[in-house]
């Protein structure tokens, strides 16, 4: 220990007369004079306490999107070697697959609606229980309930609710209804309903945010233009809405981000079904072809695929969204 | 106001659609507490009189799938969420204070790390696993965990060290401290609700997570509580009491750990607002 104090103290000094860096250098505040003196802090052995966080990273992720990268050019299958190097035989394999195909446009489905109607929902019972009773502190925590809850929890509960006898239809049949969908087992509306129960599950985190948002438009605003006779939905489109630019940003990134890596309702409720692949999202196809097929190669291109979607909409949207936010 | 002629609409629409949203909820918890041939033909009833059978059975299953799983969940949320907490901490602090050009690199690497999905690293995270040793136990799930969520807990340090005043640090240095003592007393307890945030943050998520744990720990040695319930639906798929029993119960602590630890992060930042 107590060589590190000389150590850190002994290097400091030369550092001093650089006042040039510095425009508070050279004052009569003596004391300050190390450290304002170089243009950074001196950190030392704080760049040794920063390597452990950094190594896991690279080698936990890192150096596995490299080793994806890689292998989406072979036709590495751990059952079946020799590995060969394949170059892009399996993204051009990929342009022709039908199951992929459909995962894609499911997962852009999911994606667009969780980002659209959490966005929507949220905005509006967050404009609800903006209000700092207690009633409406309670009902916050209640649509924050299922952010918190895993989503197998989610994914079982919604299923009990949605299955062919369960208790959604049950309802359904006591009120006169005598041919209730198949929420889950029709192909043409498993989709939809996977896409719902993300949106309940991350309608709370919406609320939240925007709830946030509103807290921070000022009081003063919204009375001037009320006194300058803008009405309700003026005030609104004028005053409010422009201020929660940083909200929208935050919860349209987050629902991009959760919808494309929609995977675990998948396979708790629908398996890829009813049917094949009508509910299968990208995430679920590349485990399913990396773990029960095997087939490493071809599972990585469709998993870099994946990647630089993510990536790039991602990447895209933060812009739009971030200069809205500057503009306006 | 016009907010005045309706104000009776307000609390009204509001709990309504607060009870509809919360109703799959409702559903499980009074099932829970209801025998399982009631479950059926009363979903929605109230469980008078309640009974513990079906927790019960969860607790005394022969496979310990419940009391095996959430020994290891804890183990494994409460490790990885406490080395994250250090590390991310440390290299947050490191490169929020830097201006090295290969500490912007390291941020810029780091935050891309926050949209890669699992299952875009997850077969070559088997394979490292393999090559260390670790592959199917705990100590491999934690190090992989640390690793996949340190962008997150980086970018929440990042913003709150930028807040902690730079003169602190050095006068604790010309005081003689060394460095490990400015970061571990006077730089980390600054940073306080940052931690809280990281806790309950990747607390919630790691103890959620399915997929991760589902491939790396393997089918043979032991799951935590979130894969258990995966199993559990698959072995009685029709037996609701003892599926819900078992949901609730992998629930309950990592809901108590957010309930207790949002009150702490809540006093952190307020306590500071009104400090000054």
């Amino acid at each position: 220990m107590t060589e590190t104090q000389h150590g850190t103290r002994g290097e400091a000094r030369p550092a001093a007369p650089r006042p040039s860096q510095s425009p508070r250098a050279g004052g009569p505040a003596g004391a300050r004079r190390r450290s304002s003196a170089r243009i950074g802090p001196k950190l030392g052995r704080f760049s040794l306490f920063a390597l452990p966080g950094l190594l896991a990273y690279v080698v936990f992720v890192l150096i596995p999107i490299g080793m994806t990268g890689y292998y989406s050019f072979t036709n590495r299958n751990p059952f079946n070697p020799p590995t060969k190097w394949v170059g892009l035989r399996n993204y051009g394999d990929l342009l022709g697959d039908q199951e992929f195909r459909q995962a894609l446009v499911n997962t852009v489905i999911i994606t667009v609606i969780v980002a659209v109607f959490a966005n929507v929902g949220g905005l509006l019972i967050a404009m609800l229980l903006d209000r700092p009773t207690r009633l409406y502190v309670a009902l916050r925590g209640i649509f924050f309930t299922p952010v918190v809850l895993s989503a197998v929890v989610i994914s079982v509960i919604w299923q009990a609710v949605l299955t062919d006898d369960g208790l959604l239809n049950s309802l359904l049949r006591g009120v006169g209804v005598d041919d209730p969908p198949g929420w889950l087992s029709d192909p043409d509306l498993a989709l939809y309903s996977i896409a719902w129960i993300i949106t309940w599950q991350m309608l709370g985190f919406c609320v939240v945010v925007y709830l946030a948002g509103l807290q921070g438009v000022p009081r003063e605003l919204q009375e001037a233009a009320s006194i300058d006779g803008a009405g309700r939905f003026a005030r609104f489109r004028n005053v409010t809405w422009p201020m929660l630019a940083p909200a929208l940003t935050i919860n349209t990134v987050m629902l991009l981000i959760t919808g494309f890596k929609a995977y675990d309702q998948i396979q708790v409720i629908t398996n890829g079904g009813p049917g094949t692949g009508t509910t299968s999202t990208m995430a679920f196809q590349v485990v399913q072809t990396a773990f029960n097929g095997n087939h490493i190669g071809y599972s990585s291109a469709m998993a870099a695929v994946m990647l630089a979607l993510v990536a790039t909409v991602s990447v895209i949207a933060l812009r739009l969204l971030q200069r809205r936010e500057v503009t306006q | 106001m016009d907010d005045r002629t309706h104000s009776w609409l307000r609390p009204l629409v509001a709990v309504f659609v607060g009870a509809v949203f919360f109703l799959p909820l409702y559903l499980v918890v009074v099932n829970v507490f209801k025998p399982g041939a009631d479950i059926v033909p009363h979903p929605a009833g109230l469980p008078v009189p309640p009974t513990f059978d079906n927790i019960s059975a969860v607790l005394s299953r022969p496979d310990n799938l419940f009391t095996f799983g959430l020994i290891n969940s804890v183990a494994v949320t409460a490790l990885s969420i406490t080395i994250l907490t250090v590390l991310s901490a440390m290299l947050g602090h490191y490169l929020a204070r830097s201006k090295r050009v290969l500490a912007k690199v390291a941020m810029v690497t780091l935050l891309c790390g926050l949209m890669i999905p699992v299952p875009v690293i997850l077969e070559p995270i088997t394979g490292v696993l393999k090559t260390l040793g670790l592959m199917t136990t705990l100590q491999g799930l934690i190090l992989v965990n640390v690793g996949y969520y340190v962008p997150f807990g980086v970018l929440l340090f990042m913003g709150f060290v930028r807040s902690v005043p730079l003169e602190l640090e050095e006068a604790a240095e010309l005081d003689g401290a060394s460095k490990l003592r400015v970061f571990w007393q006077v730089v980390f307890p600054l940073l306080r609700p940052a931690s809280a945030s990281v806790l309950i943050f990747l607390g919630v998520w790691i103890w959620n997570d399915f997929l991760t744990p589902l491939i790396l720990l393997g089918p043979d040695s032991g799951t935590t509580v979130t894969v258990g319930v995966y199993r559990a639906i698959g072995q009685h798929q029709s037996d609701f009491g003892a599926v819900f029993a078992f949901m609730f119960l992998a629930t309950l602590p990592i809901l108590i750990f957010y309930l207790a630890l949002q009150k702490n992060f809540v006093k952190g930042l307020t306590g500071g607002a009104v400090k000054g």
